[in-house]
């Protein structure tokens, strides 16, 4: 028996709109692969990605991230400020048992990642939803929670209900893929205003220096694959290359100000 | 959940109505499925659209979702209320969860769709 590729790509740090037009090409690889999908990637300046429906003027209000160029994502849920973290998108088609519930791809990637954590001594867990979680509606993704976020104690400290969250996600589902945009705070970030600063892996392990993206990721990449029966085939080349055509015509898109200012 | 309505794989349910209208929604499936919705845009009156294409989105704490127009027709109505009731379509999703009303340019399109008991095989498989 052939055991299922999971094709991988490592791309150079871009800008917002050129990487969420990457990642809708990546759904279409999807469609095309029957199966999961993985882009890991980064930021070429420290960026803000807003959630497809968060109001604009919450942006503009909010004085943490002023300055910091923007982006409106096609997923939903909260704004992250991009720079010290891991960001991938995955894309799997609707018919894909991962595919099928917005929870479903949420918490394979999320369990995956939580015993890569756990392996590196912090306690991650999937967050279960207690009557004093922030609101939901909280600004910044890192200051929210919900059913599958993956939250930890410092080291050395037992799981309380109100532990960091240090990785969210969140979903586009469109016609017959789902497209995944995840995060998972390596560091502090400090081109957050001070009052927003959250804790990310490095601190909670109590470690001056944070992990480098390849040295979480890899090993992540690994556990999803294993999950999934799956062997990764990583691609010789970016995503992006060879594909400027259809990467700048869906850059377009999130460049328009009316896209941005959409709500 | 009524006989007459007819179901797209993007789930997505459609009623015949007596003045030539139909009446459209999302099942109690894909509501459940998005689970805490926060958000749904509603297209304009006016709009014409084409079976497959969009006719508003929908927003979870977890997903964004498109909503798929059934048949190709004119949007005639929308449930305006509904995007700040948003937990009526949790509890009647067939009836005041109703999304949008359609004149459709051919009834004939509706026999693509699928009927309660394939949609329910769709959801079970």
């Amino acid at each position: 028996m052939t055991a299922a590729v999971l094709p991988v790509w490592w791309d150079d740090a871009a800008d917002g709109p050129t990487n969420m037009a990457a990642d809708e090409v990546l759904a279409d690889e999807a469609a095309r692969h029957g199966g999961l999908v993985i882009r890991i990637y980064s930021w070429s300046m420290p960026s803000v990605s807003l959630g497809a429906f968060q109001p604009l003027a919450a942006a503009r209000a909010c004085v943490a991230v002023s300055g910091l160029p923007l982006v409106r994502r096609p997923s939903g849920g909260g704004a992250i400020v991009h720079g010290t973290d891991l960001t991938y998108a995955a894309a799997v088609p609707k018919a894909h048992p991962w595919g099928r519930t917005p929870q479903a791809l949420y918490d394979a990637l999320h369990t995956a990642m939580a015993a890569v954590l756990t392996d590196v001594g912090i306690a991650a867990r999937l967050h279960e939803a207690v009557a004093t979680d922030p609101p939901a509606d909280a600004f910044l993704c890192f200051a929210r929670r919900s059913v599958g976020d993956l939250v930890a104690p410092p080291t050395g400290q037992p799981a309380a209900a109100g532990d960091p969250k240090i990785m969210g996600s969140a979903q586009r589902r469109l016609g017959t893929t789902v497209l995944q945009h995840g995060s998972l705070l390596l560091s502090t970030n400090r081109d957050l205003g001070e009052a927003a600063r959250l804790p990310g892996v490095a601190e909670l392990a109590g470690r001056d220096d944070a992990w480098e993206p390849r040295q979480i990721a890899e090993p992540w990449l690994n556990a999803i694959a294993r999950a999934l029966g799956a062997v990764i085939d990583h691609q010789p080349a970016a995503l992006c290359h060879g594909r400027d055509l259809a990467i700048e015509a869906h850059a377009q898109r999130f460049r328009d100000r009316h896209w941005t200012a959409r709500r | 959940m009524a006989a007459d309505l007819k179901f797209a794989k993007t789930h997505e349910w459609i009623r015949p109505e007596a003045d030539g209208r139909a009446t459209v929604g999302i099942s109690a499936y894909a509501v459940e499925a998005l689970t805490d919705l926060v958000f749904m845009q509603l297209p304009a009156v006016g709009k014409k659209v084409k079976a497959g294409e969009s006719i508003g989105e929908i927003e979870s704490v977890k997903a964004v979702s498109d909503m798929y127009a059934p048949v190709s027709g004119e949007i005639v109505e929308v449930n305006a209320a509904l995007p700040n009731q948003l937990e009526t379509l949790g509890k009647d999703p067939y009836g005041a969860g109703w999304i949008v009303r359609i004149k459709p340019d051919d009834p004939a399109e509706l026999a693509n769709l699928l009927d309660r008991p394939a949609y329910e095989a769709l959801v079970k498989s």
